[in-house]
């Protein structure tokens, strides 16, 4: 038996299909959120008046969202949903915002059964699924801020000295990403539409009917096999607080797609690049059409910067230096990982060990459904020939 | 002169690949083909374990088999990383002293003779050398020695210079049942080592009899010079002009085999 590396590509394709969001799942948890949506909009909320705007933010709206494992233990989807009150920073105080959604949240009988402790930036509703594949529905409260753009909102932070606001803009950097991922959505959204069509004719009984969000370029698939290497890659106690975030990981691959057709070939050129990034850890001069890009970069201080596209007062990388640059080293060093545990997968292992390393690569409960195609059976259908060996030559060399 | 594949050796290649059918035809050239992919057999001698076992092989077989027999290499690099010593520098497996895999060949003079009664016996030989340290057919030595130890148990003699005799016989004469035996014995090839002698010169090809004649010629030679034997002077004579005659063309000394 002998590994095919042909089909690696395509194997790459169905994992990340594995670990992404199902159909199913996605249209209960469009429907979930829809309901808090309606929920929270029929909200009376003081110093508040006019409409409330409820949207789903993060890899969720991107198009990026990945079946999380925590320490090795397959999670829920995460769902983040910004809940936009029309009121502005003059008129009231982001501890009022804040609890003005908690207290909503709270009128509802399910909802409060649900609602979590507060966290720092949002109230999390704990849907359990009977097949224990549950939903984390992260309930952002915020307010429009008059920022750089019309979309930048200001959302609530809570600190052990109390609330403060902090900017973000998740429908810009949304629409930033939207514009990278554009021409290859328009490239592969029929196909894939017509495909999830004839696979789940039971939900959407027209291609028509099958949303945009389900469609799937080579650079979100690039991405989704990212995050869940990443996942794998940090799953120590010790090791996870350093893992690079989403934004960063989503950031730098949107910024570095070409085009390419398959996410195989989308990562190749990805992770290339950005191992191109590592003499920064030793403060050395990058290649110079690649420093040019500004993509990451480090300050006269030592300390880093990548930054939000859409607002670059935001540095995704504020924390790089802490712990002795523990995050840049890290995000390095992943990259290596990635490199020899995805790109370039050990096909010279026997099967057996081969699809072990992909299981720790990849997560073994998507790994296995696909590993076989990848292991080229021996056409071995007769049993072993026998043969008799009588008056045989004895081994021997010429010189 | 590069030499099509006939249809007789087709034939066999049909009937070595429909009995491995892992094994396929990879490379096509004017004067050899190439078969390759995994060999997987069980084998067993008489008295020995069975092993099953599959090694990824590739097989050189020049268009002109049996004449000239093919070169087997394992491409697994399971023989080659395990320090094994009948490999060539090449990679070429050693099957065997090559008059001693004519005579093996023989036998089934077919490619899947080839296969079955001189490369499973070599890799069933490896396996078992990897397992239990020891060689279950034994071993030749290499190079020349090798080849003039295999004359000497074959014609159960143990004088070199009655190899190089006979050998130079065969070269010079072919197989002559009238001639005076050249073991020393004083009888005629056919009251004494007439078996031996003309499954020897069945067996050979001018070319290889060449080959064989040097190495025991060599063999002697070394052994001479450490002062292990001394060539009588007749045989000296003739000795000198065999060599003589060998540096010229080979057809001379093919025209001796003219009349088999």
């Amino acid at each position: 038996m002998a590994i095919d590396k042909i089909r690696y590509p395509e194997f790459l394709e169905r994992v990340a299909r594995e670990i992404d969001i199902p159909p199913h799942k996605y249209r209960d948890a469009v429907r979930r959120y829809q309901a808090v949506g309606r929920w929270l909009e029929d909200g009376e909320y003081s110093g508040c008046s006019g409409e409330v705007v409820i949207y789903p933010q993060g890899s969720f709206r991107l198009g990026t969202v990945v079946r999380p494992v925590r320490l090795g233990v397959a999670a829920g989807y995460d769902i983040d949903l910004v809940c936009e009150l029309p009121s502005t920073k003059g008129v009231t105080t982001p501890q009022l915002i804040k609890h003005s959604v908690g207290d909503r949240l709270k009128q509802h009988d399910t909802y409060s059964r649900l609602l979590d402790d507060e966290g720092r930036r949002c109230w999390t509703l704990e849907y359990a699924e009977e097949d224990d594949i549950g939903f984390h529905l992260d309930v952002l409260p915020a307010i429009p801020d008059s920022g750089l753009t019309d979309t930048a909102i200001a959302i609530t932070h809570k600190h052990d000295w109390g609330y403060d606001w902090s900017a973000s803009d998740p429908r810009g950097y949304a629409a930033w990403f939207d514009g990278k991922n554009q021409a290859a959505f328009v490239r592969h959204a029929p196909e894939q539409k017509l495909a999830i069509q004839r696979l789940e004719s039971h939900i959407y009984a027209r291609i028509d009917d099958v949303p945009d969000q389900l469609v799937r370029t080579p650079l979100q698939r690039a991405i989704q096999l990212m995050k869940r290497n990443r996942d794998l890659h940090f799953n120590r106690p010790e090791t996870v607080a350093y893992a690079p975030i989403s934004i960063i990981i989503t950031t730098l691959a949107a910024h570095l797609y070409g085009g390419e057709g398959h996410a195989h070939s989308a990562l190749v050129a990805i992770v290339e690049a950005l191992q191109r990034h590592a003499a920064l850890v030793d403060n050395r001069a990058i290649d110079p059409g690649l420093a040019g890009l500004g993509l990451i970069r480090r300050l006269p201080d030592g300390s880093w910067y990548i930054a939000n596209p859409v607002n670059s007062d935001e540095n995704f990388a504020d924390r790089w230096h802490e712990d002795g640059h523990a995050r840049a080293r890290a995000f390095f060093s992943w990259l290596e990982a990635l490199q020899t545990d995805l790109l370039n997968p050990p096909t010279h292992l026997d099967p057996r060990r081969f699809k072990e390393h992909l299981a720790r690569a990849l997560g073994g409960a998507a790994v296995a459904p696909h590993a076989d195609m990848l292991v080229r059976p021996a056409p071995e259908v007769t049993p072993r020939r026998r043969v008799h060996i009588s008056n045989p030559a004895k081994p021997w060399r010429s010189g | 002169m590069a030499q099509r594949v006939t249809l007789a050796l087709e034939g066999q290649i049909a009937e070595l690949v429909s009995a491995y059918p892992q094994l396929a035809v990879v490379r096509r050239r004017q004067a050899e083909t190439t078969i390759a992919g995994p060999l997987a057999f069980e084998a067993a001698p008489d008295d020995l374990e069975a092993i099953s076992v599959s090694f990824d092989i590739e097989l050189t077989v020049p268009h002109t088999f049996p004449k000239r027999l093919p070169r087997a290499t394992e491409t697994g690099g399971r023989i080659r990383g395990a320090d094994y010593e009948h490999v060539f520098t090449d990679g070429t497996l050693c099957l065997g002293v090559p008059i001693q895999q004519r005579r093996v060949l023989s036998e089934q003079p077919t490619l899947l003779g080839f296969v079955e009664r001189l490369l499973i016996p070599y890799l069933y030989g490896f396996c078992f050398w990897r397992k239990h340290g020891r060689h279950p057919f034994g071993e030749a030595a290499h190079g020349p020695e090798g080849i003039l130890q295999h004359y000497l148990d074959l014609l159960g003699l143990d004088d070199p210079l009655a190899v190089l005799g006979a050998i130079r016989l065969l070269c010079e004469r072919g197989y002559d049942a009238r001639q005076r035996c050249p073991c020393g014995s004083g009888r005629r090839v056919r009251d004494c080592h007439r078996a031996a002698l003309r499954g020897l010169h069945n067996h050979h090809t001018p070319e290889t009899l060449r080959t064989d004649f040097r190495a025991i010629y060599d063999a002697c030679h070394q052994r001479f010079q450490r002062g292990q034997l001394s060539f009588p002077r007749p045989m000296r004579r003739q000795l000198h002009r065999l060599l003589k005659r060998l540096q010229r063309p080979t057809h001379h000394l093919g025209s001796v085999h003219a009349s088999r």
